[in-house]
């Protein structure tokens, strides 16, 4: 995707490229599609909201009035007898940035065509996803079991509850939607849409493999929010 | 469009798309030469039912329409609402079925409706939509069917929004800011069902929003015609521009407010809920802060306020630059302005938190922040006042509305200093002087530039020309009434009368408000009706307008070059424009007449002695 | 503080009438004409630069006083008088530190029928704190005040318009500002931050006077310590009263 020729216009690397660039006609970005364009520019918007959600983390953290339960405790798994700190998280953490993984090789498999190979690899990428969403189920209800809910904590404060329900559920359910969307385009793909230029539901614009990279851009935020979610819920 | 492709020229002058200074140059095929184009044409939906081209339509000229009037019906209702509010204010008791409770969901929904789904919707949903794909030269929208979804998610929040009238316990009366503990306890008037859907109608007001303004800025950076460079474009779209980009960082703001509030009203979570002590019993709410809760919104609220403002800097400097016949003053210190103000409209939020009670040392900083915005607006006033000096200013009601914003907002904005300097804010925040500086500066001075715009692209939007006659009395009514209005406030902030207030009472130092108080309301029930007149001229223009014409105002931006005007699905006929200049060329020397449009190549206008743009 | 607004006034008001007659001057000169000869300069620099510069000026020249008045405004002098407000859904009470000089710790989660404050029975602090279950204040004249706002259900604002000073009281949060009330006089109170239906109905008297009958008036208010000996009398009563009936 770096090579893409212009007519007329001659892509310069650096700050003065990009100067350039923005001071040209028809379009900032050349070369770059609406799609991924608007998946940027959503992403961005999403990075404000899951900010704003986790700097009110901080700080309703940071102000509670009962001392905030003992994290390495709470999320710990036992095995055997023996408590095993973030065992589950690590599991948790690992499935979702192999996931990733898998998604940029689908990305790069579809550039090249290899229409199988990149579904099998996006089907893999839903499959991840959808164990990951099947691990925080467990997780959510091991917390309910032990009487964490989101108006009450057994292990102090009660915001622990609220924020942490709050915010691993709205980035679980990015994820589902995220896993929606990967079987869909699994689907897609193994049915040959993007090789036949097939046009879309919501637009009349024509199909192609650069959706899954902008599907790609959107796993890929998701498992970079994760990470921002894991240090401040679970290494704090 | 392929013809497009075919033109062959040497990379090196590629580049030189700007080489047009038509002064010196020798006619030859270079001076008009322009990039060939980048992205093949965008494939468009044509609908065929009623349904498909009028209802659920994906042409973005129809969803601006569709916006538009959803927008001006939610302002009609919060004018009554404000008529409501200020019969109570200056005649209590005359109408008996205002009760305290009922003053202050008025006042609620009155404000609500106002900043967010009149203005912000009217502007950015409206003009946007309307304006963007014409003035920088695109079919369409980029995403017309996420652009169609965008305007019925909104129309959805309206439903939820009026649907809270009917609900038991009525809309919220939480003030427009909606400051928990109060917002979803007893004491306040709505604290159940209208609370809930209040919070429910912004979420989707949001999510609609943000389709709709991915739409918006990747229109406007991806999207453009040939020649058309972002310092081409009319500073309209720099204004709606830079008003949708802070509207994508300031609405998940509210998003992950109005969900914390949400789930503190639902779940009793305590987000925002510290203990509290109601009727003589402990809640059970604990340890949260109400303070955060201000944050959130006023790092969305205070965007918001310049998200209402920078689409009317825009449109006016353009309205101002093509009735005064003159280049607008300093085009480039004007779009650096709007973005720097919109950049640092980040930075003042807590300017609204003086007296909130949070650490009383970012007073400092946000005071400074807050004054340092003042320096860019300023210059964009000094700007479009230079414009009219030694210009051509046709006085007719466009222009009228444009000098009527620049009083305005000269005055809302220098009451804004006051505010904004945190010793002068402590005696006057929460008082009328508050009430008037904001209805000035984002009530009555966008008003202003939504009248003026609304003459200015009647004719392109219908083809026929409003009532000039009719347009300067609704002008007069408007601008003389609404200063009554609000001039009058400044007056009652300064002697201490405290916002929000069902009542006064018999308090012995306001006794002097009250005979201002009924002047007030007279005022404002004159220019509530005396906007008959506005809608009385639209409506019998559509039917006996003066037929328009082509560019009737001879202007020079895009919209009123399309082949066919009013413009129709596509826009563009056969051939994308190809644009040459920016749209400020009024009155070039050497030029045959007094206005240059931006398709016109330097070889058609050889001896005017048009500078580089 | 007084001196910030009216500069700011009159400076404010100042560019206002140069900007309104600049207007005026320019509709007046170049309305109109068929073929008038208009000028075309789309930028000037200097102009630009000029007007960037004095408007920079200008605004320091109103921040800068407003930042020292600022700055007075939230370091509360060493000699003032403590008085605590608590606010609730509508209507004022007080809390003097009395004769020790420092307030008792008090929480919401502890108030009751017999502990309208909220105090924290453990603190020995406490015991001499004058409560004043009334909303009337009385005040010294000539000596800084700082209140202290708490607030027991909702956002609050102990607002008196002639003391130019305002700060809201917030559930959990003990916020504060001071003043130096000088001319005796009845002042009254209002709440300035919206706080339900109430809101408006949410006054309050301050009476502002000299030393001796301001320690008159402190003599007849009822401390912790008190309120508490009455409650046990009373009990004490009750039960009499209770066993007699037996």
């Amino acid at each position: 995707m770096s090579d893409v020729k212009i007519e007329g216009f001659e892509l310069k690397p650096g700050f003065k490229g990009m100067a350039e660039d923005t001071g040209s006609d028809q379009t900032m970005f050349k070369g770059v599609q609406w799609g991924k364009v608007m998946m940027w520019i959503f992403l961005l918007s999403d990075t404000f909201v899951f900010s704003c959600f986790l700097i009110s983390y901080m700080k309703g953290r940071a102000s509670t009035v009962v001392d905030w339960p003992n994290t390495s405790e709470v999320f710990s798994l036992h095995v055997g007898s023996v408590p095993v700190p973030l065992l589950l998280i690590a599991i948790m953490t690992f499935v979702l940035i192999t996931s990733s993984g898998t998604m940029a090789l689908a990305v790069k498999y579809g550039y090249e065509k290899n229409r199988k190979m990149c579904g099998w690899l996006i089907l893999a990428t839903a499959i991840g996803g959808l164990t990951f969403v099947g691990m925080q189920v467990f997780e959510w209800s091991k917390l309910i079991h032990e009487g964490v809910r989101p108006w009450e904590n057994p292990f102090g404060a009660k915001q622990f509850g609220s924020y942490f329900f709050m915010i691993t559920g709205f980035h679980g359910f990015h994820v589902s939607i995220g896993v929606i969307f990967l079987f869909i385009y699994a689907y897609k793909t193994f049915a040959g849409h993007f090789d036949k230029e097939k046009r879309g539901w919501f637009t009349t614009m024509k199909g192609g493999y650069v959706e899954i990279e902008i599907l790609g851009l959107y796993w890929h935020f998701v498992d970079l929010v994760w990470v921002f979610i894991f240090a401040f819920f679970y290494l704090w | 469009m392929s013809d497009e492709y075919n033109q062959q020229n040497t990379p090196l002058e590629a580049q030189s798309s700007e080489t047009m200074s038509g002064s010196s140059g020798t006619p030859s095929k270079d001076i008009d030469y322009v990039r060939p184009a980048e992205i093949p044409e965008q494939d468009l939906y044509h609908g065929h039912s009623f349904i498909t081209k009028w209802v659920f339509c994906q042409d973005a000229k129809i969803i601006g329409v569709q916006y538009f009037l959803t927008a001006v019906f939610t302002g009609v209702v919060g004018l009554i609402l404000s008529w409501l509010m200020r019969l109570q204010l200056g005649y209590p008791e005359l109408v008996p079925f205002i009760t305290a409770e009922h003053y202050y969901q008025f006042v609620t929904m009155h404000g609500m409706i106002m900043v967010v789904y009149f203005l912000t919707a009217l502007f950015l949903g409206g003009f946007g939509n309307y304006l963007i794909p014409l003035m920088v030269g695109a079919r369409d929208m980029v995403f017309p069917y996420v652009n169609m979804i965008s305007f019925w998610m909104f129309f959805i929040a309206v439903c939820v929004l009026m649907a809270s009238f009917f609900v038991p316990g009525g809309p919220t009366g939480a003030g427009w800011t909606l400051y928990p503990p109060q917002a979803i306890l007893p004491g306040t008037p709505g604290a159940n069902m209208g609370i809930i859907l209040m919070l429910i109608s912004l979420s989707l007001f949001v999510i609609g929003f943000t389709m709709g303004g991915l739409n918006y800025i990747i229109t406007i950076l991806q999207a453009r015609t040939r020649g058309m460079t972002l310092m081409r474009m009319p500073l309209t779209i720099w204004g709606i521009f830079t008003a949708t980009a802070l509207a994508m960082l300031a609405f998940p703001a509210l998003l992950v407010s109005c969900i914390m509030m949400t789930l503190d009203k639902l779940l009793e979570t305590s987000f925002f809920m510290p203990s509290i002590l109601q009727a003589g019993e402990v809640l059970s709410y604990e340890g949260g802060s109400p303070v955060l809760f201000q944050h959130l919104f006023w790092f969305f609220g205070h965007p918001e306020v310049y998200i209402v403002a920078l689409p009317a800097f825009g449109i006016v400097s353009d309205l101002i630059s093509v009735h005064a016949r003159k280049n607008i003053f300093g085009y480039r210190m004007m779009v650096w302005a709007i973005v720097g103000i919109g950049g640092l409209s980040f930075f003042v939020w807590a300017h609204h938190m003086y007296v909130s009670g949070m650490n009383p040392w970012f007073g400092f900083f946000f005071a400074t922040t807050t004054l340092i915005i003042a320096v860019p607006t300023a210059l964009k006033v000094y700007n479009w006042i230079i414009t009219l000096f030694k210009a051509n200013i046709r006085m007719n009601t466009v222009m009228l509305f444009c000098l009527g914003f620049i009083v305005t907002f000269v005055n809302g904005g220098i009451t804004g200093i006051f505010l904004g300097n945190v010793a002068v804010d402590i005696p006057l925040s929460d008082t009328y002087f508050v009430i008037a500086h904001f209805h000035m500066v984002m009530g009555i001075a966008p008003l202003m530039v939504i009248m003026g715009a609304v003459y200015h692209w009647f004719p392109l939007v219908t083809g026929r020309m409003l009532s000039e006659k009719l347009g300067k009395w609704h002008f007069w009514f408007t601008f003389l009434g609404a200063y009554s209005i609000y001039f009058p406030m400044h007056y009652l902030g300064f002697i201490g009368v405290p916002r929000r207030y069902f009542e006064m009472y018999d308090s012995p130092y306001v006794t002097s408000a009250v005979g201002m108080n009924e002047f007030i309301t007279l005022a404002a029930l004159i220019v509530g009706f005396s906007q008959l007149i506005f809608i009385y001229n639209i409506v019998t223009s559509l039917k006996i307008g003066k037929p328009a014409g082509k560019n009737p105002w001879k202007a020079n931006s895009l919209e009123w070059l399309t082949p066919d005007v009013p413009p129709t699905h596509g826009n563009w006929g056969e051939k994308l424009p190809v644009i040459y200049r920016w749209p400020y060329d009024f009155n070039v020397p050497g030029a045959k007449e007094d206005y240059i449009t931006q398709t016109t190549p330097p070889s058609e206008v050889i001896n005017a002695e048009v500078e580089k743009t | 503080m007084d001196d910030t607004i009216n500069l700011t006034f009159w400076i404010g008001g100042g560019v206002f009438i140069l900007v309104c007659l600049f207007m005026v001057y320019c509709i007046l000169k170049f309305s109109y004409k068929e073929g008038r000869k208009v000028e075309y300069k789309p930028e000037d620099h200097k102009l630009e630069k000029i007007l960037t510069i004095a408007t920079t000026v200008g605004v320091i020249a109103l921040l800068a006083p407003g930042l020292i008045v600022y700055n007075n405004y939230i370091n509360t002098p060493k000699n003032a008088l403590q008085v605590e407000v608590n606010a609730w859904q509508w209507g004022w009470q007080y809390r003097l530190p009395g004769e020790d000089g420092i307030l008792g710790t008090a929480q919401v989660a502890k108030i009751t029928d017999d502990n309208p404050f909220g105090m924290n029975l453990d603190d020995p602090n406490g015991k001499d704190d004058i409560l004043i279950q009334d909303d009337v204040l009385h005040l010294k004249t000539d000596r800084p005040v700082k209140i202290l706002l708490r607030s027991l259900d909702v956002l609050h604002n102990y607002y008196v318009p002639q003391f130019r000073a305002k700060m809201d009281a917030i559930p959990g949060i003990i916020s504060y500002y001071w003043f130096e009330p000088n001319k005796i006089g009845e002042y009254e109170v209002l709440c300035a931050e919206y706080c339900g239906v109430g809101h408006y109905a949410m006054r309050a008297k301050v009476i502002v006077e000299n030393e001796d009958n301001y320690e008159n008036w402190i003599k007849e208010q009822e401390t912790f310590s008190d309120l508490i000996a009455k409650q046990e009398n009373n009990k004490l009563k009750t039960t009499l009263v209770a066993q007699n009936n037996d």
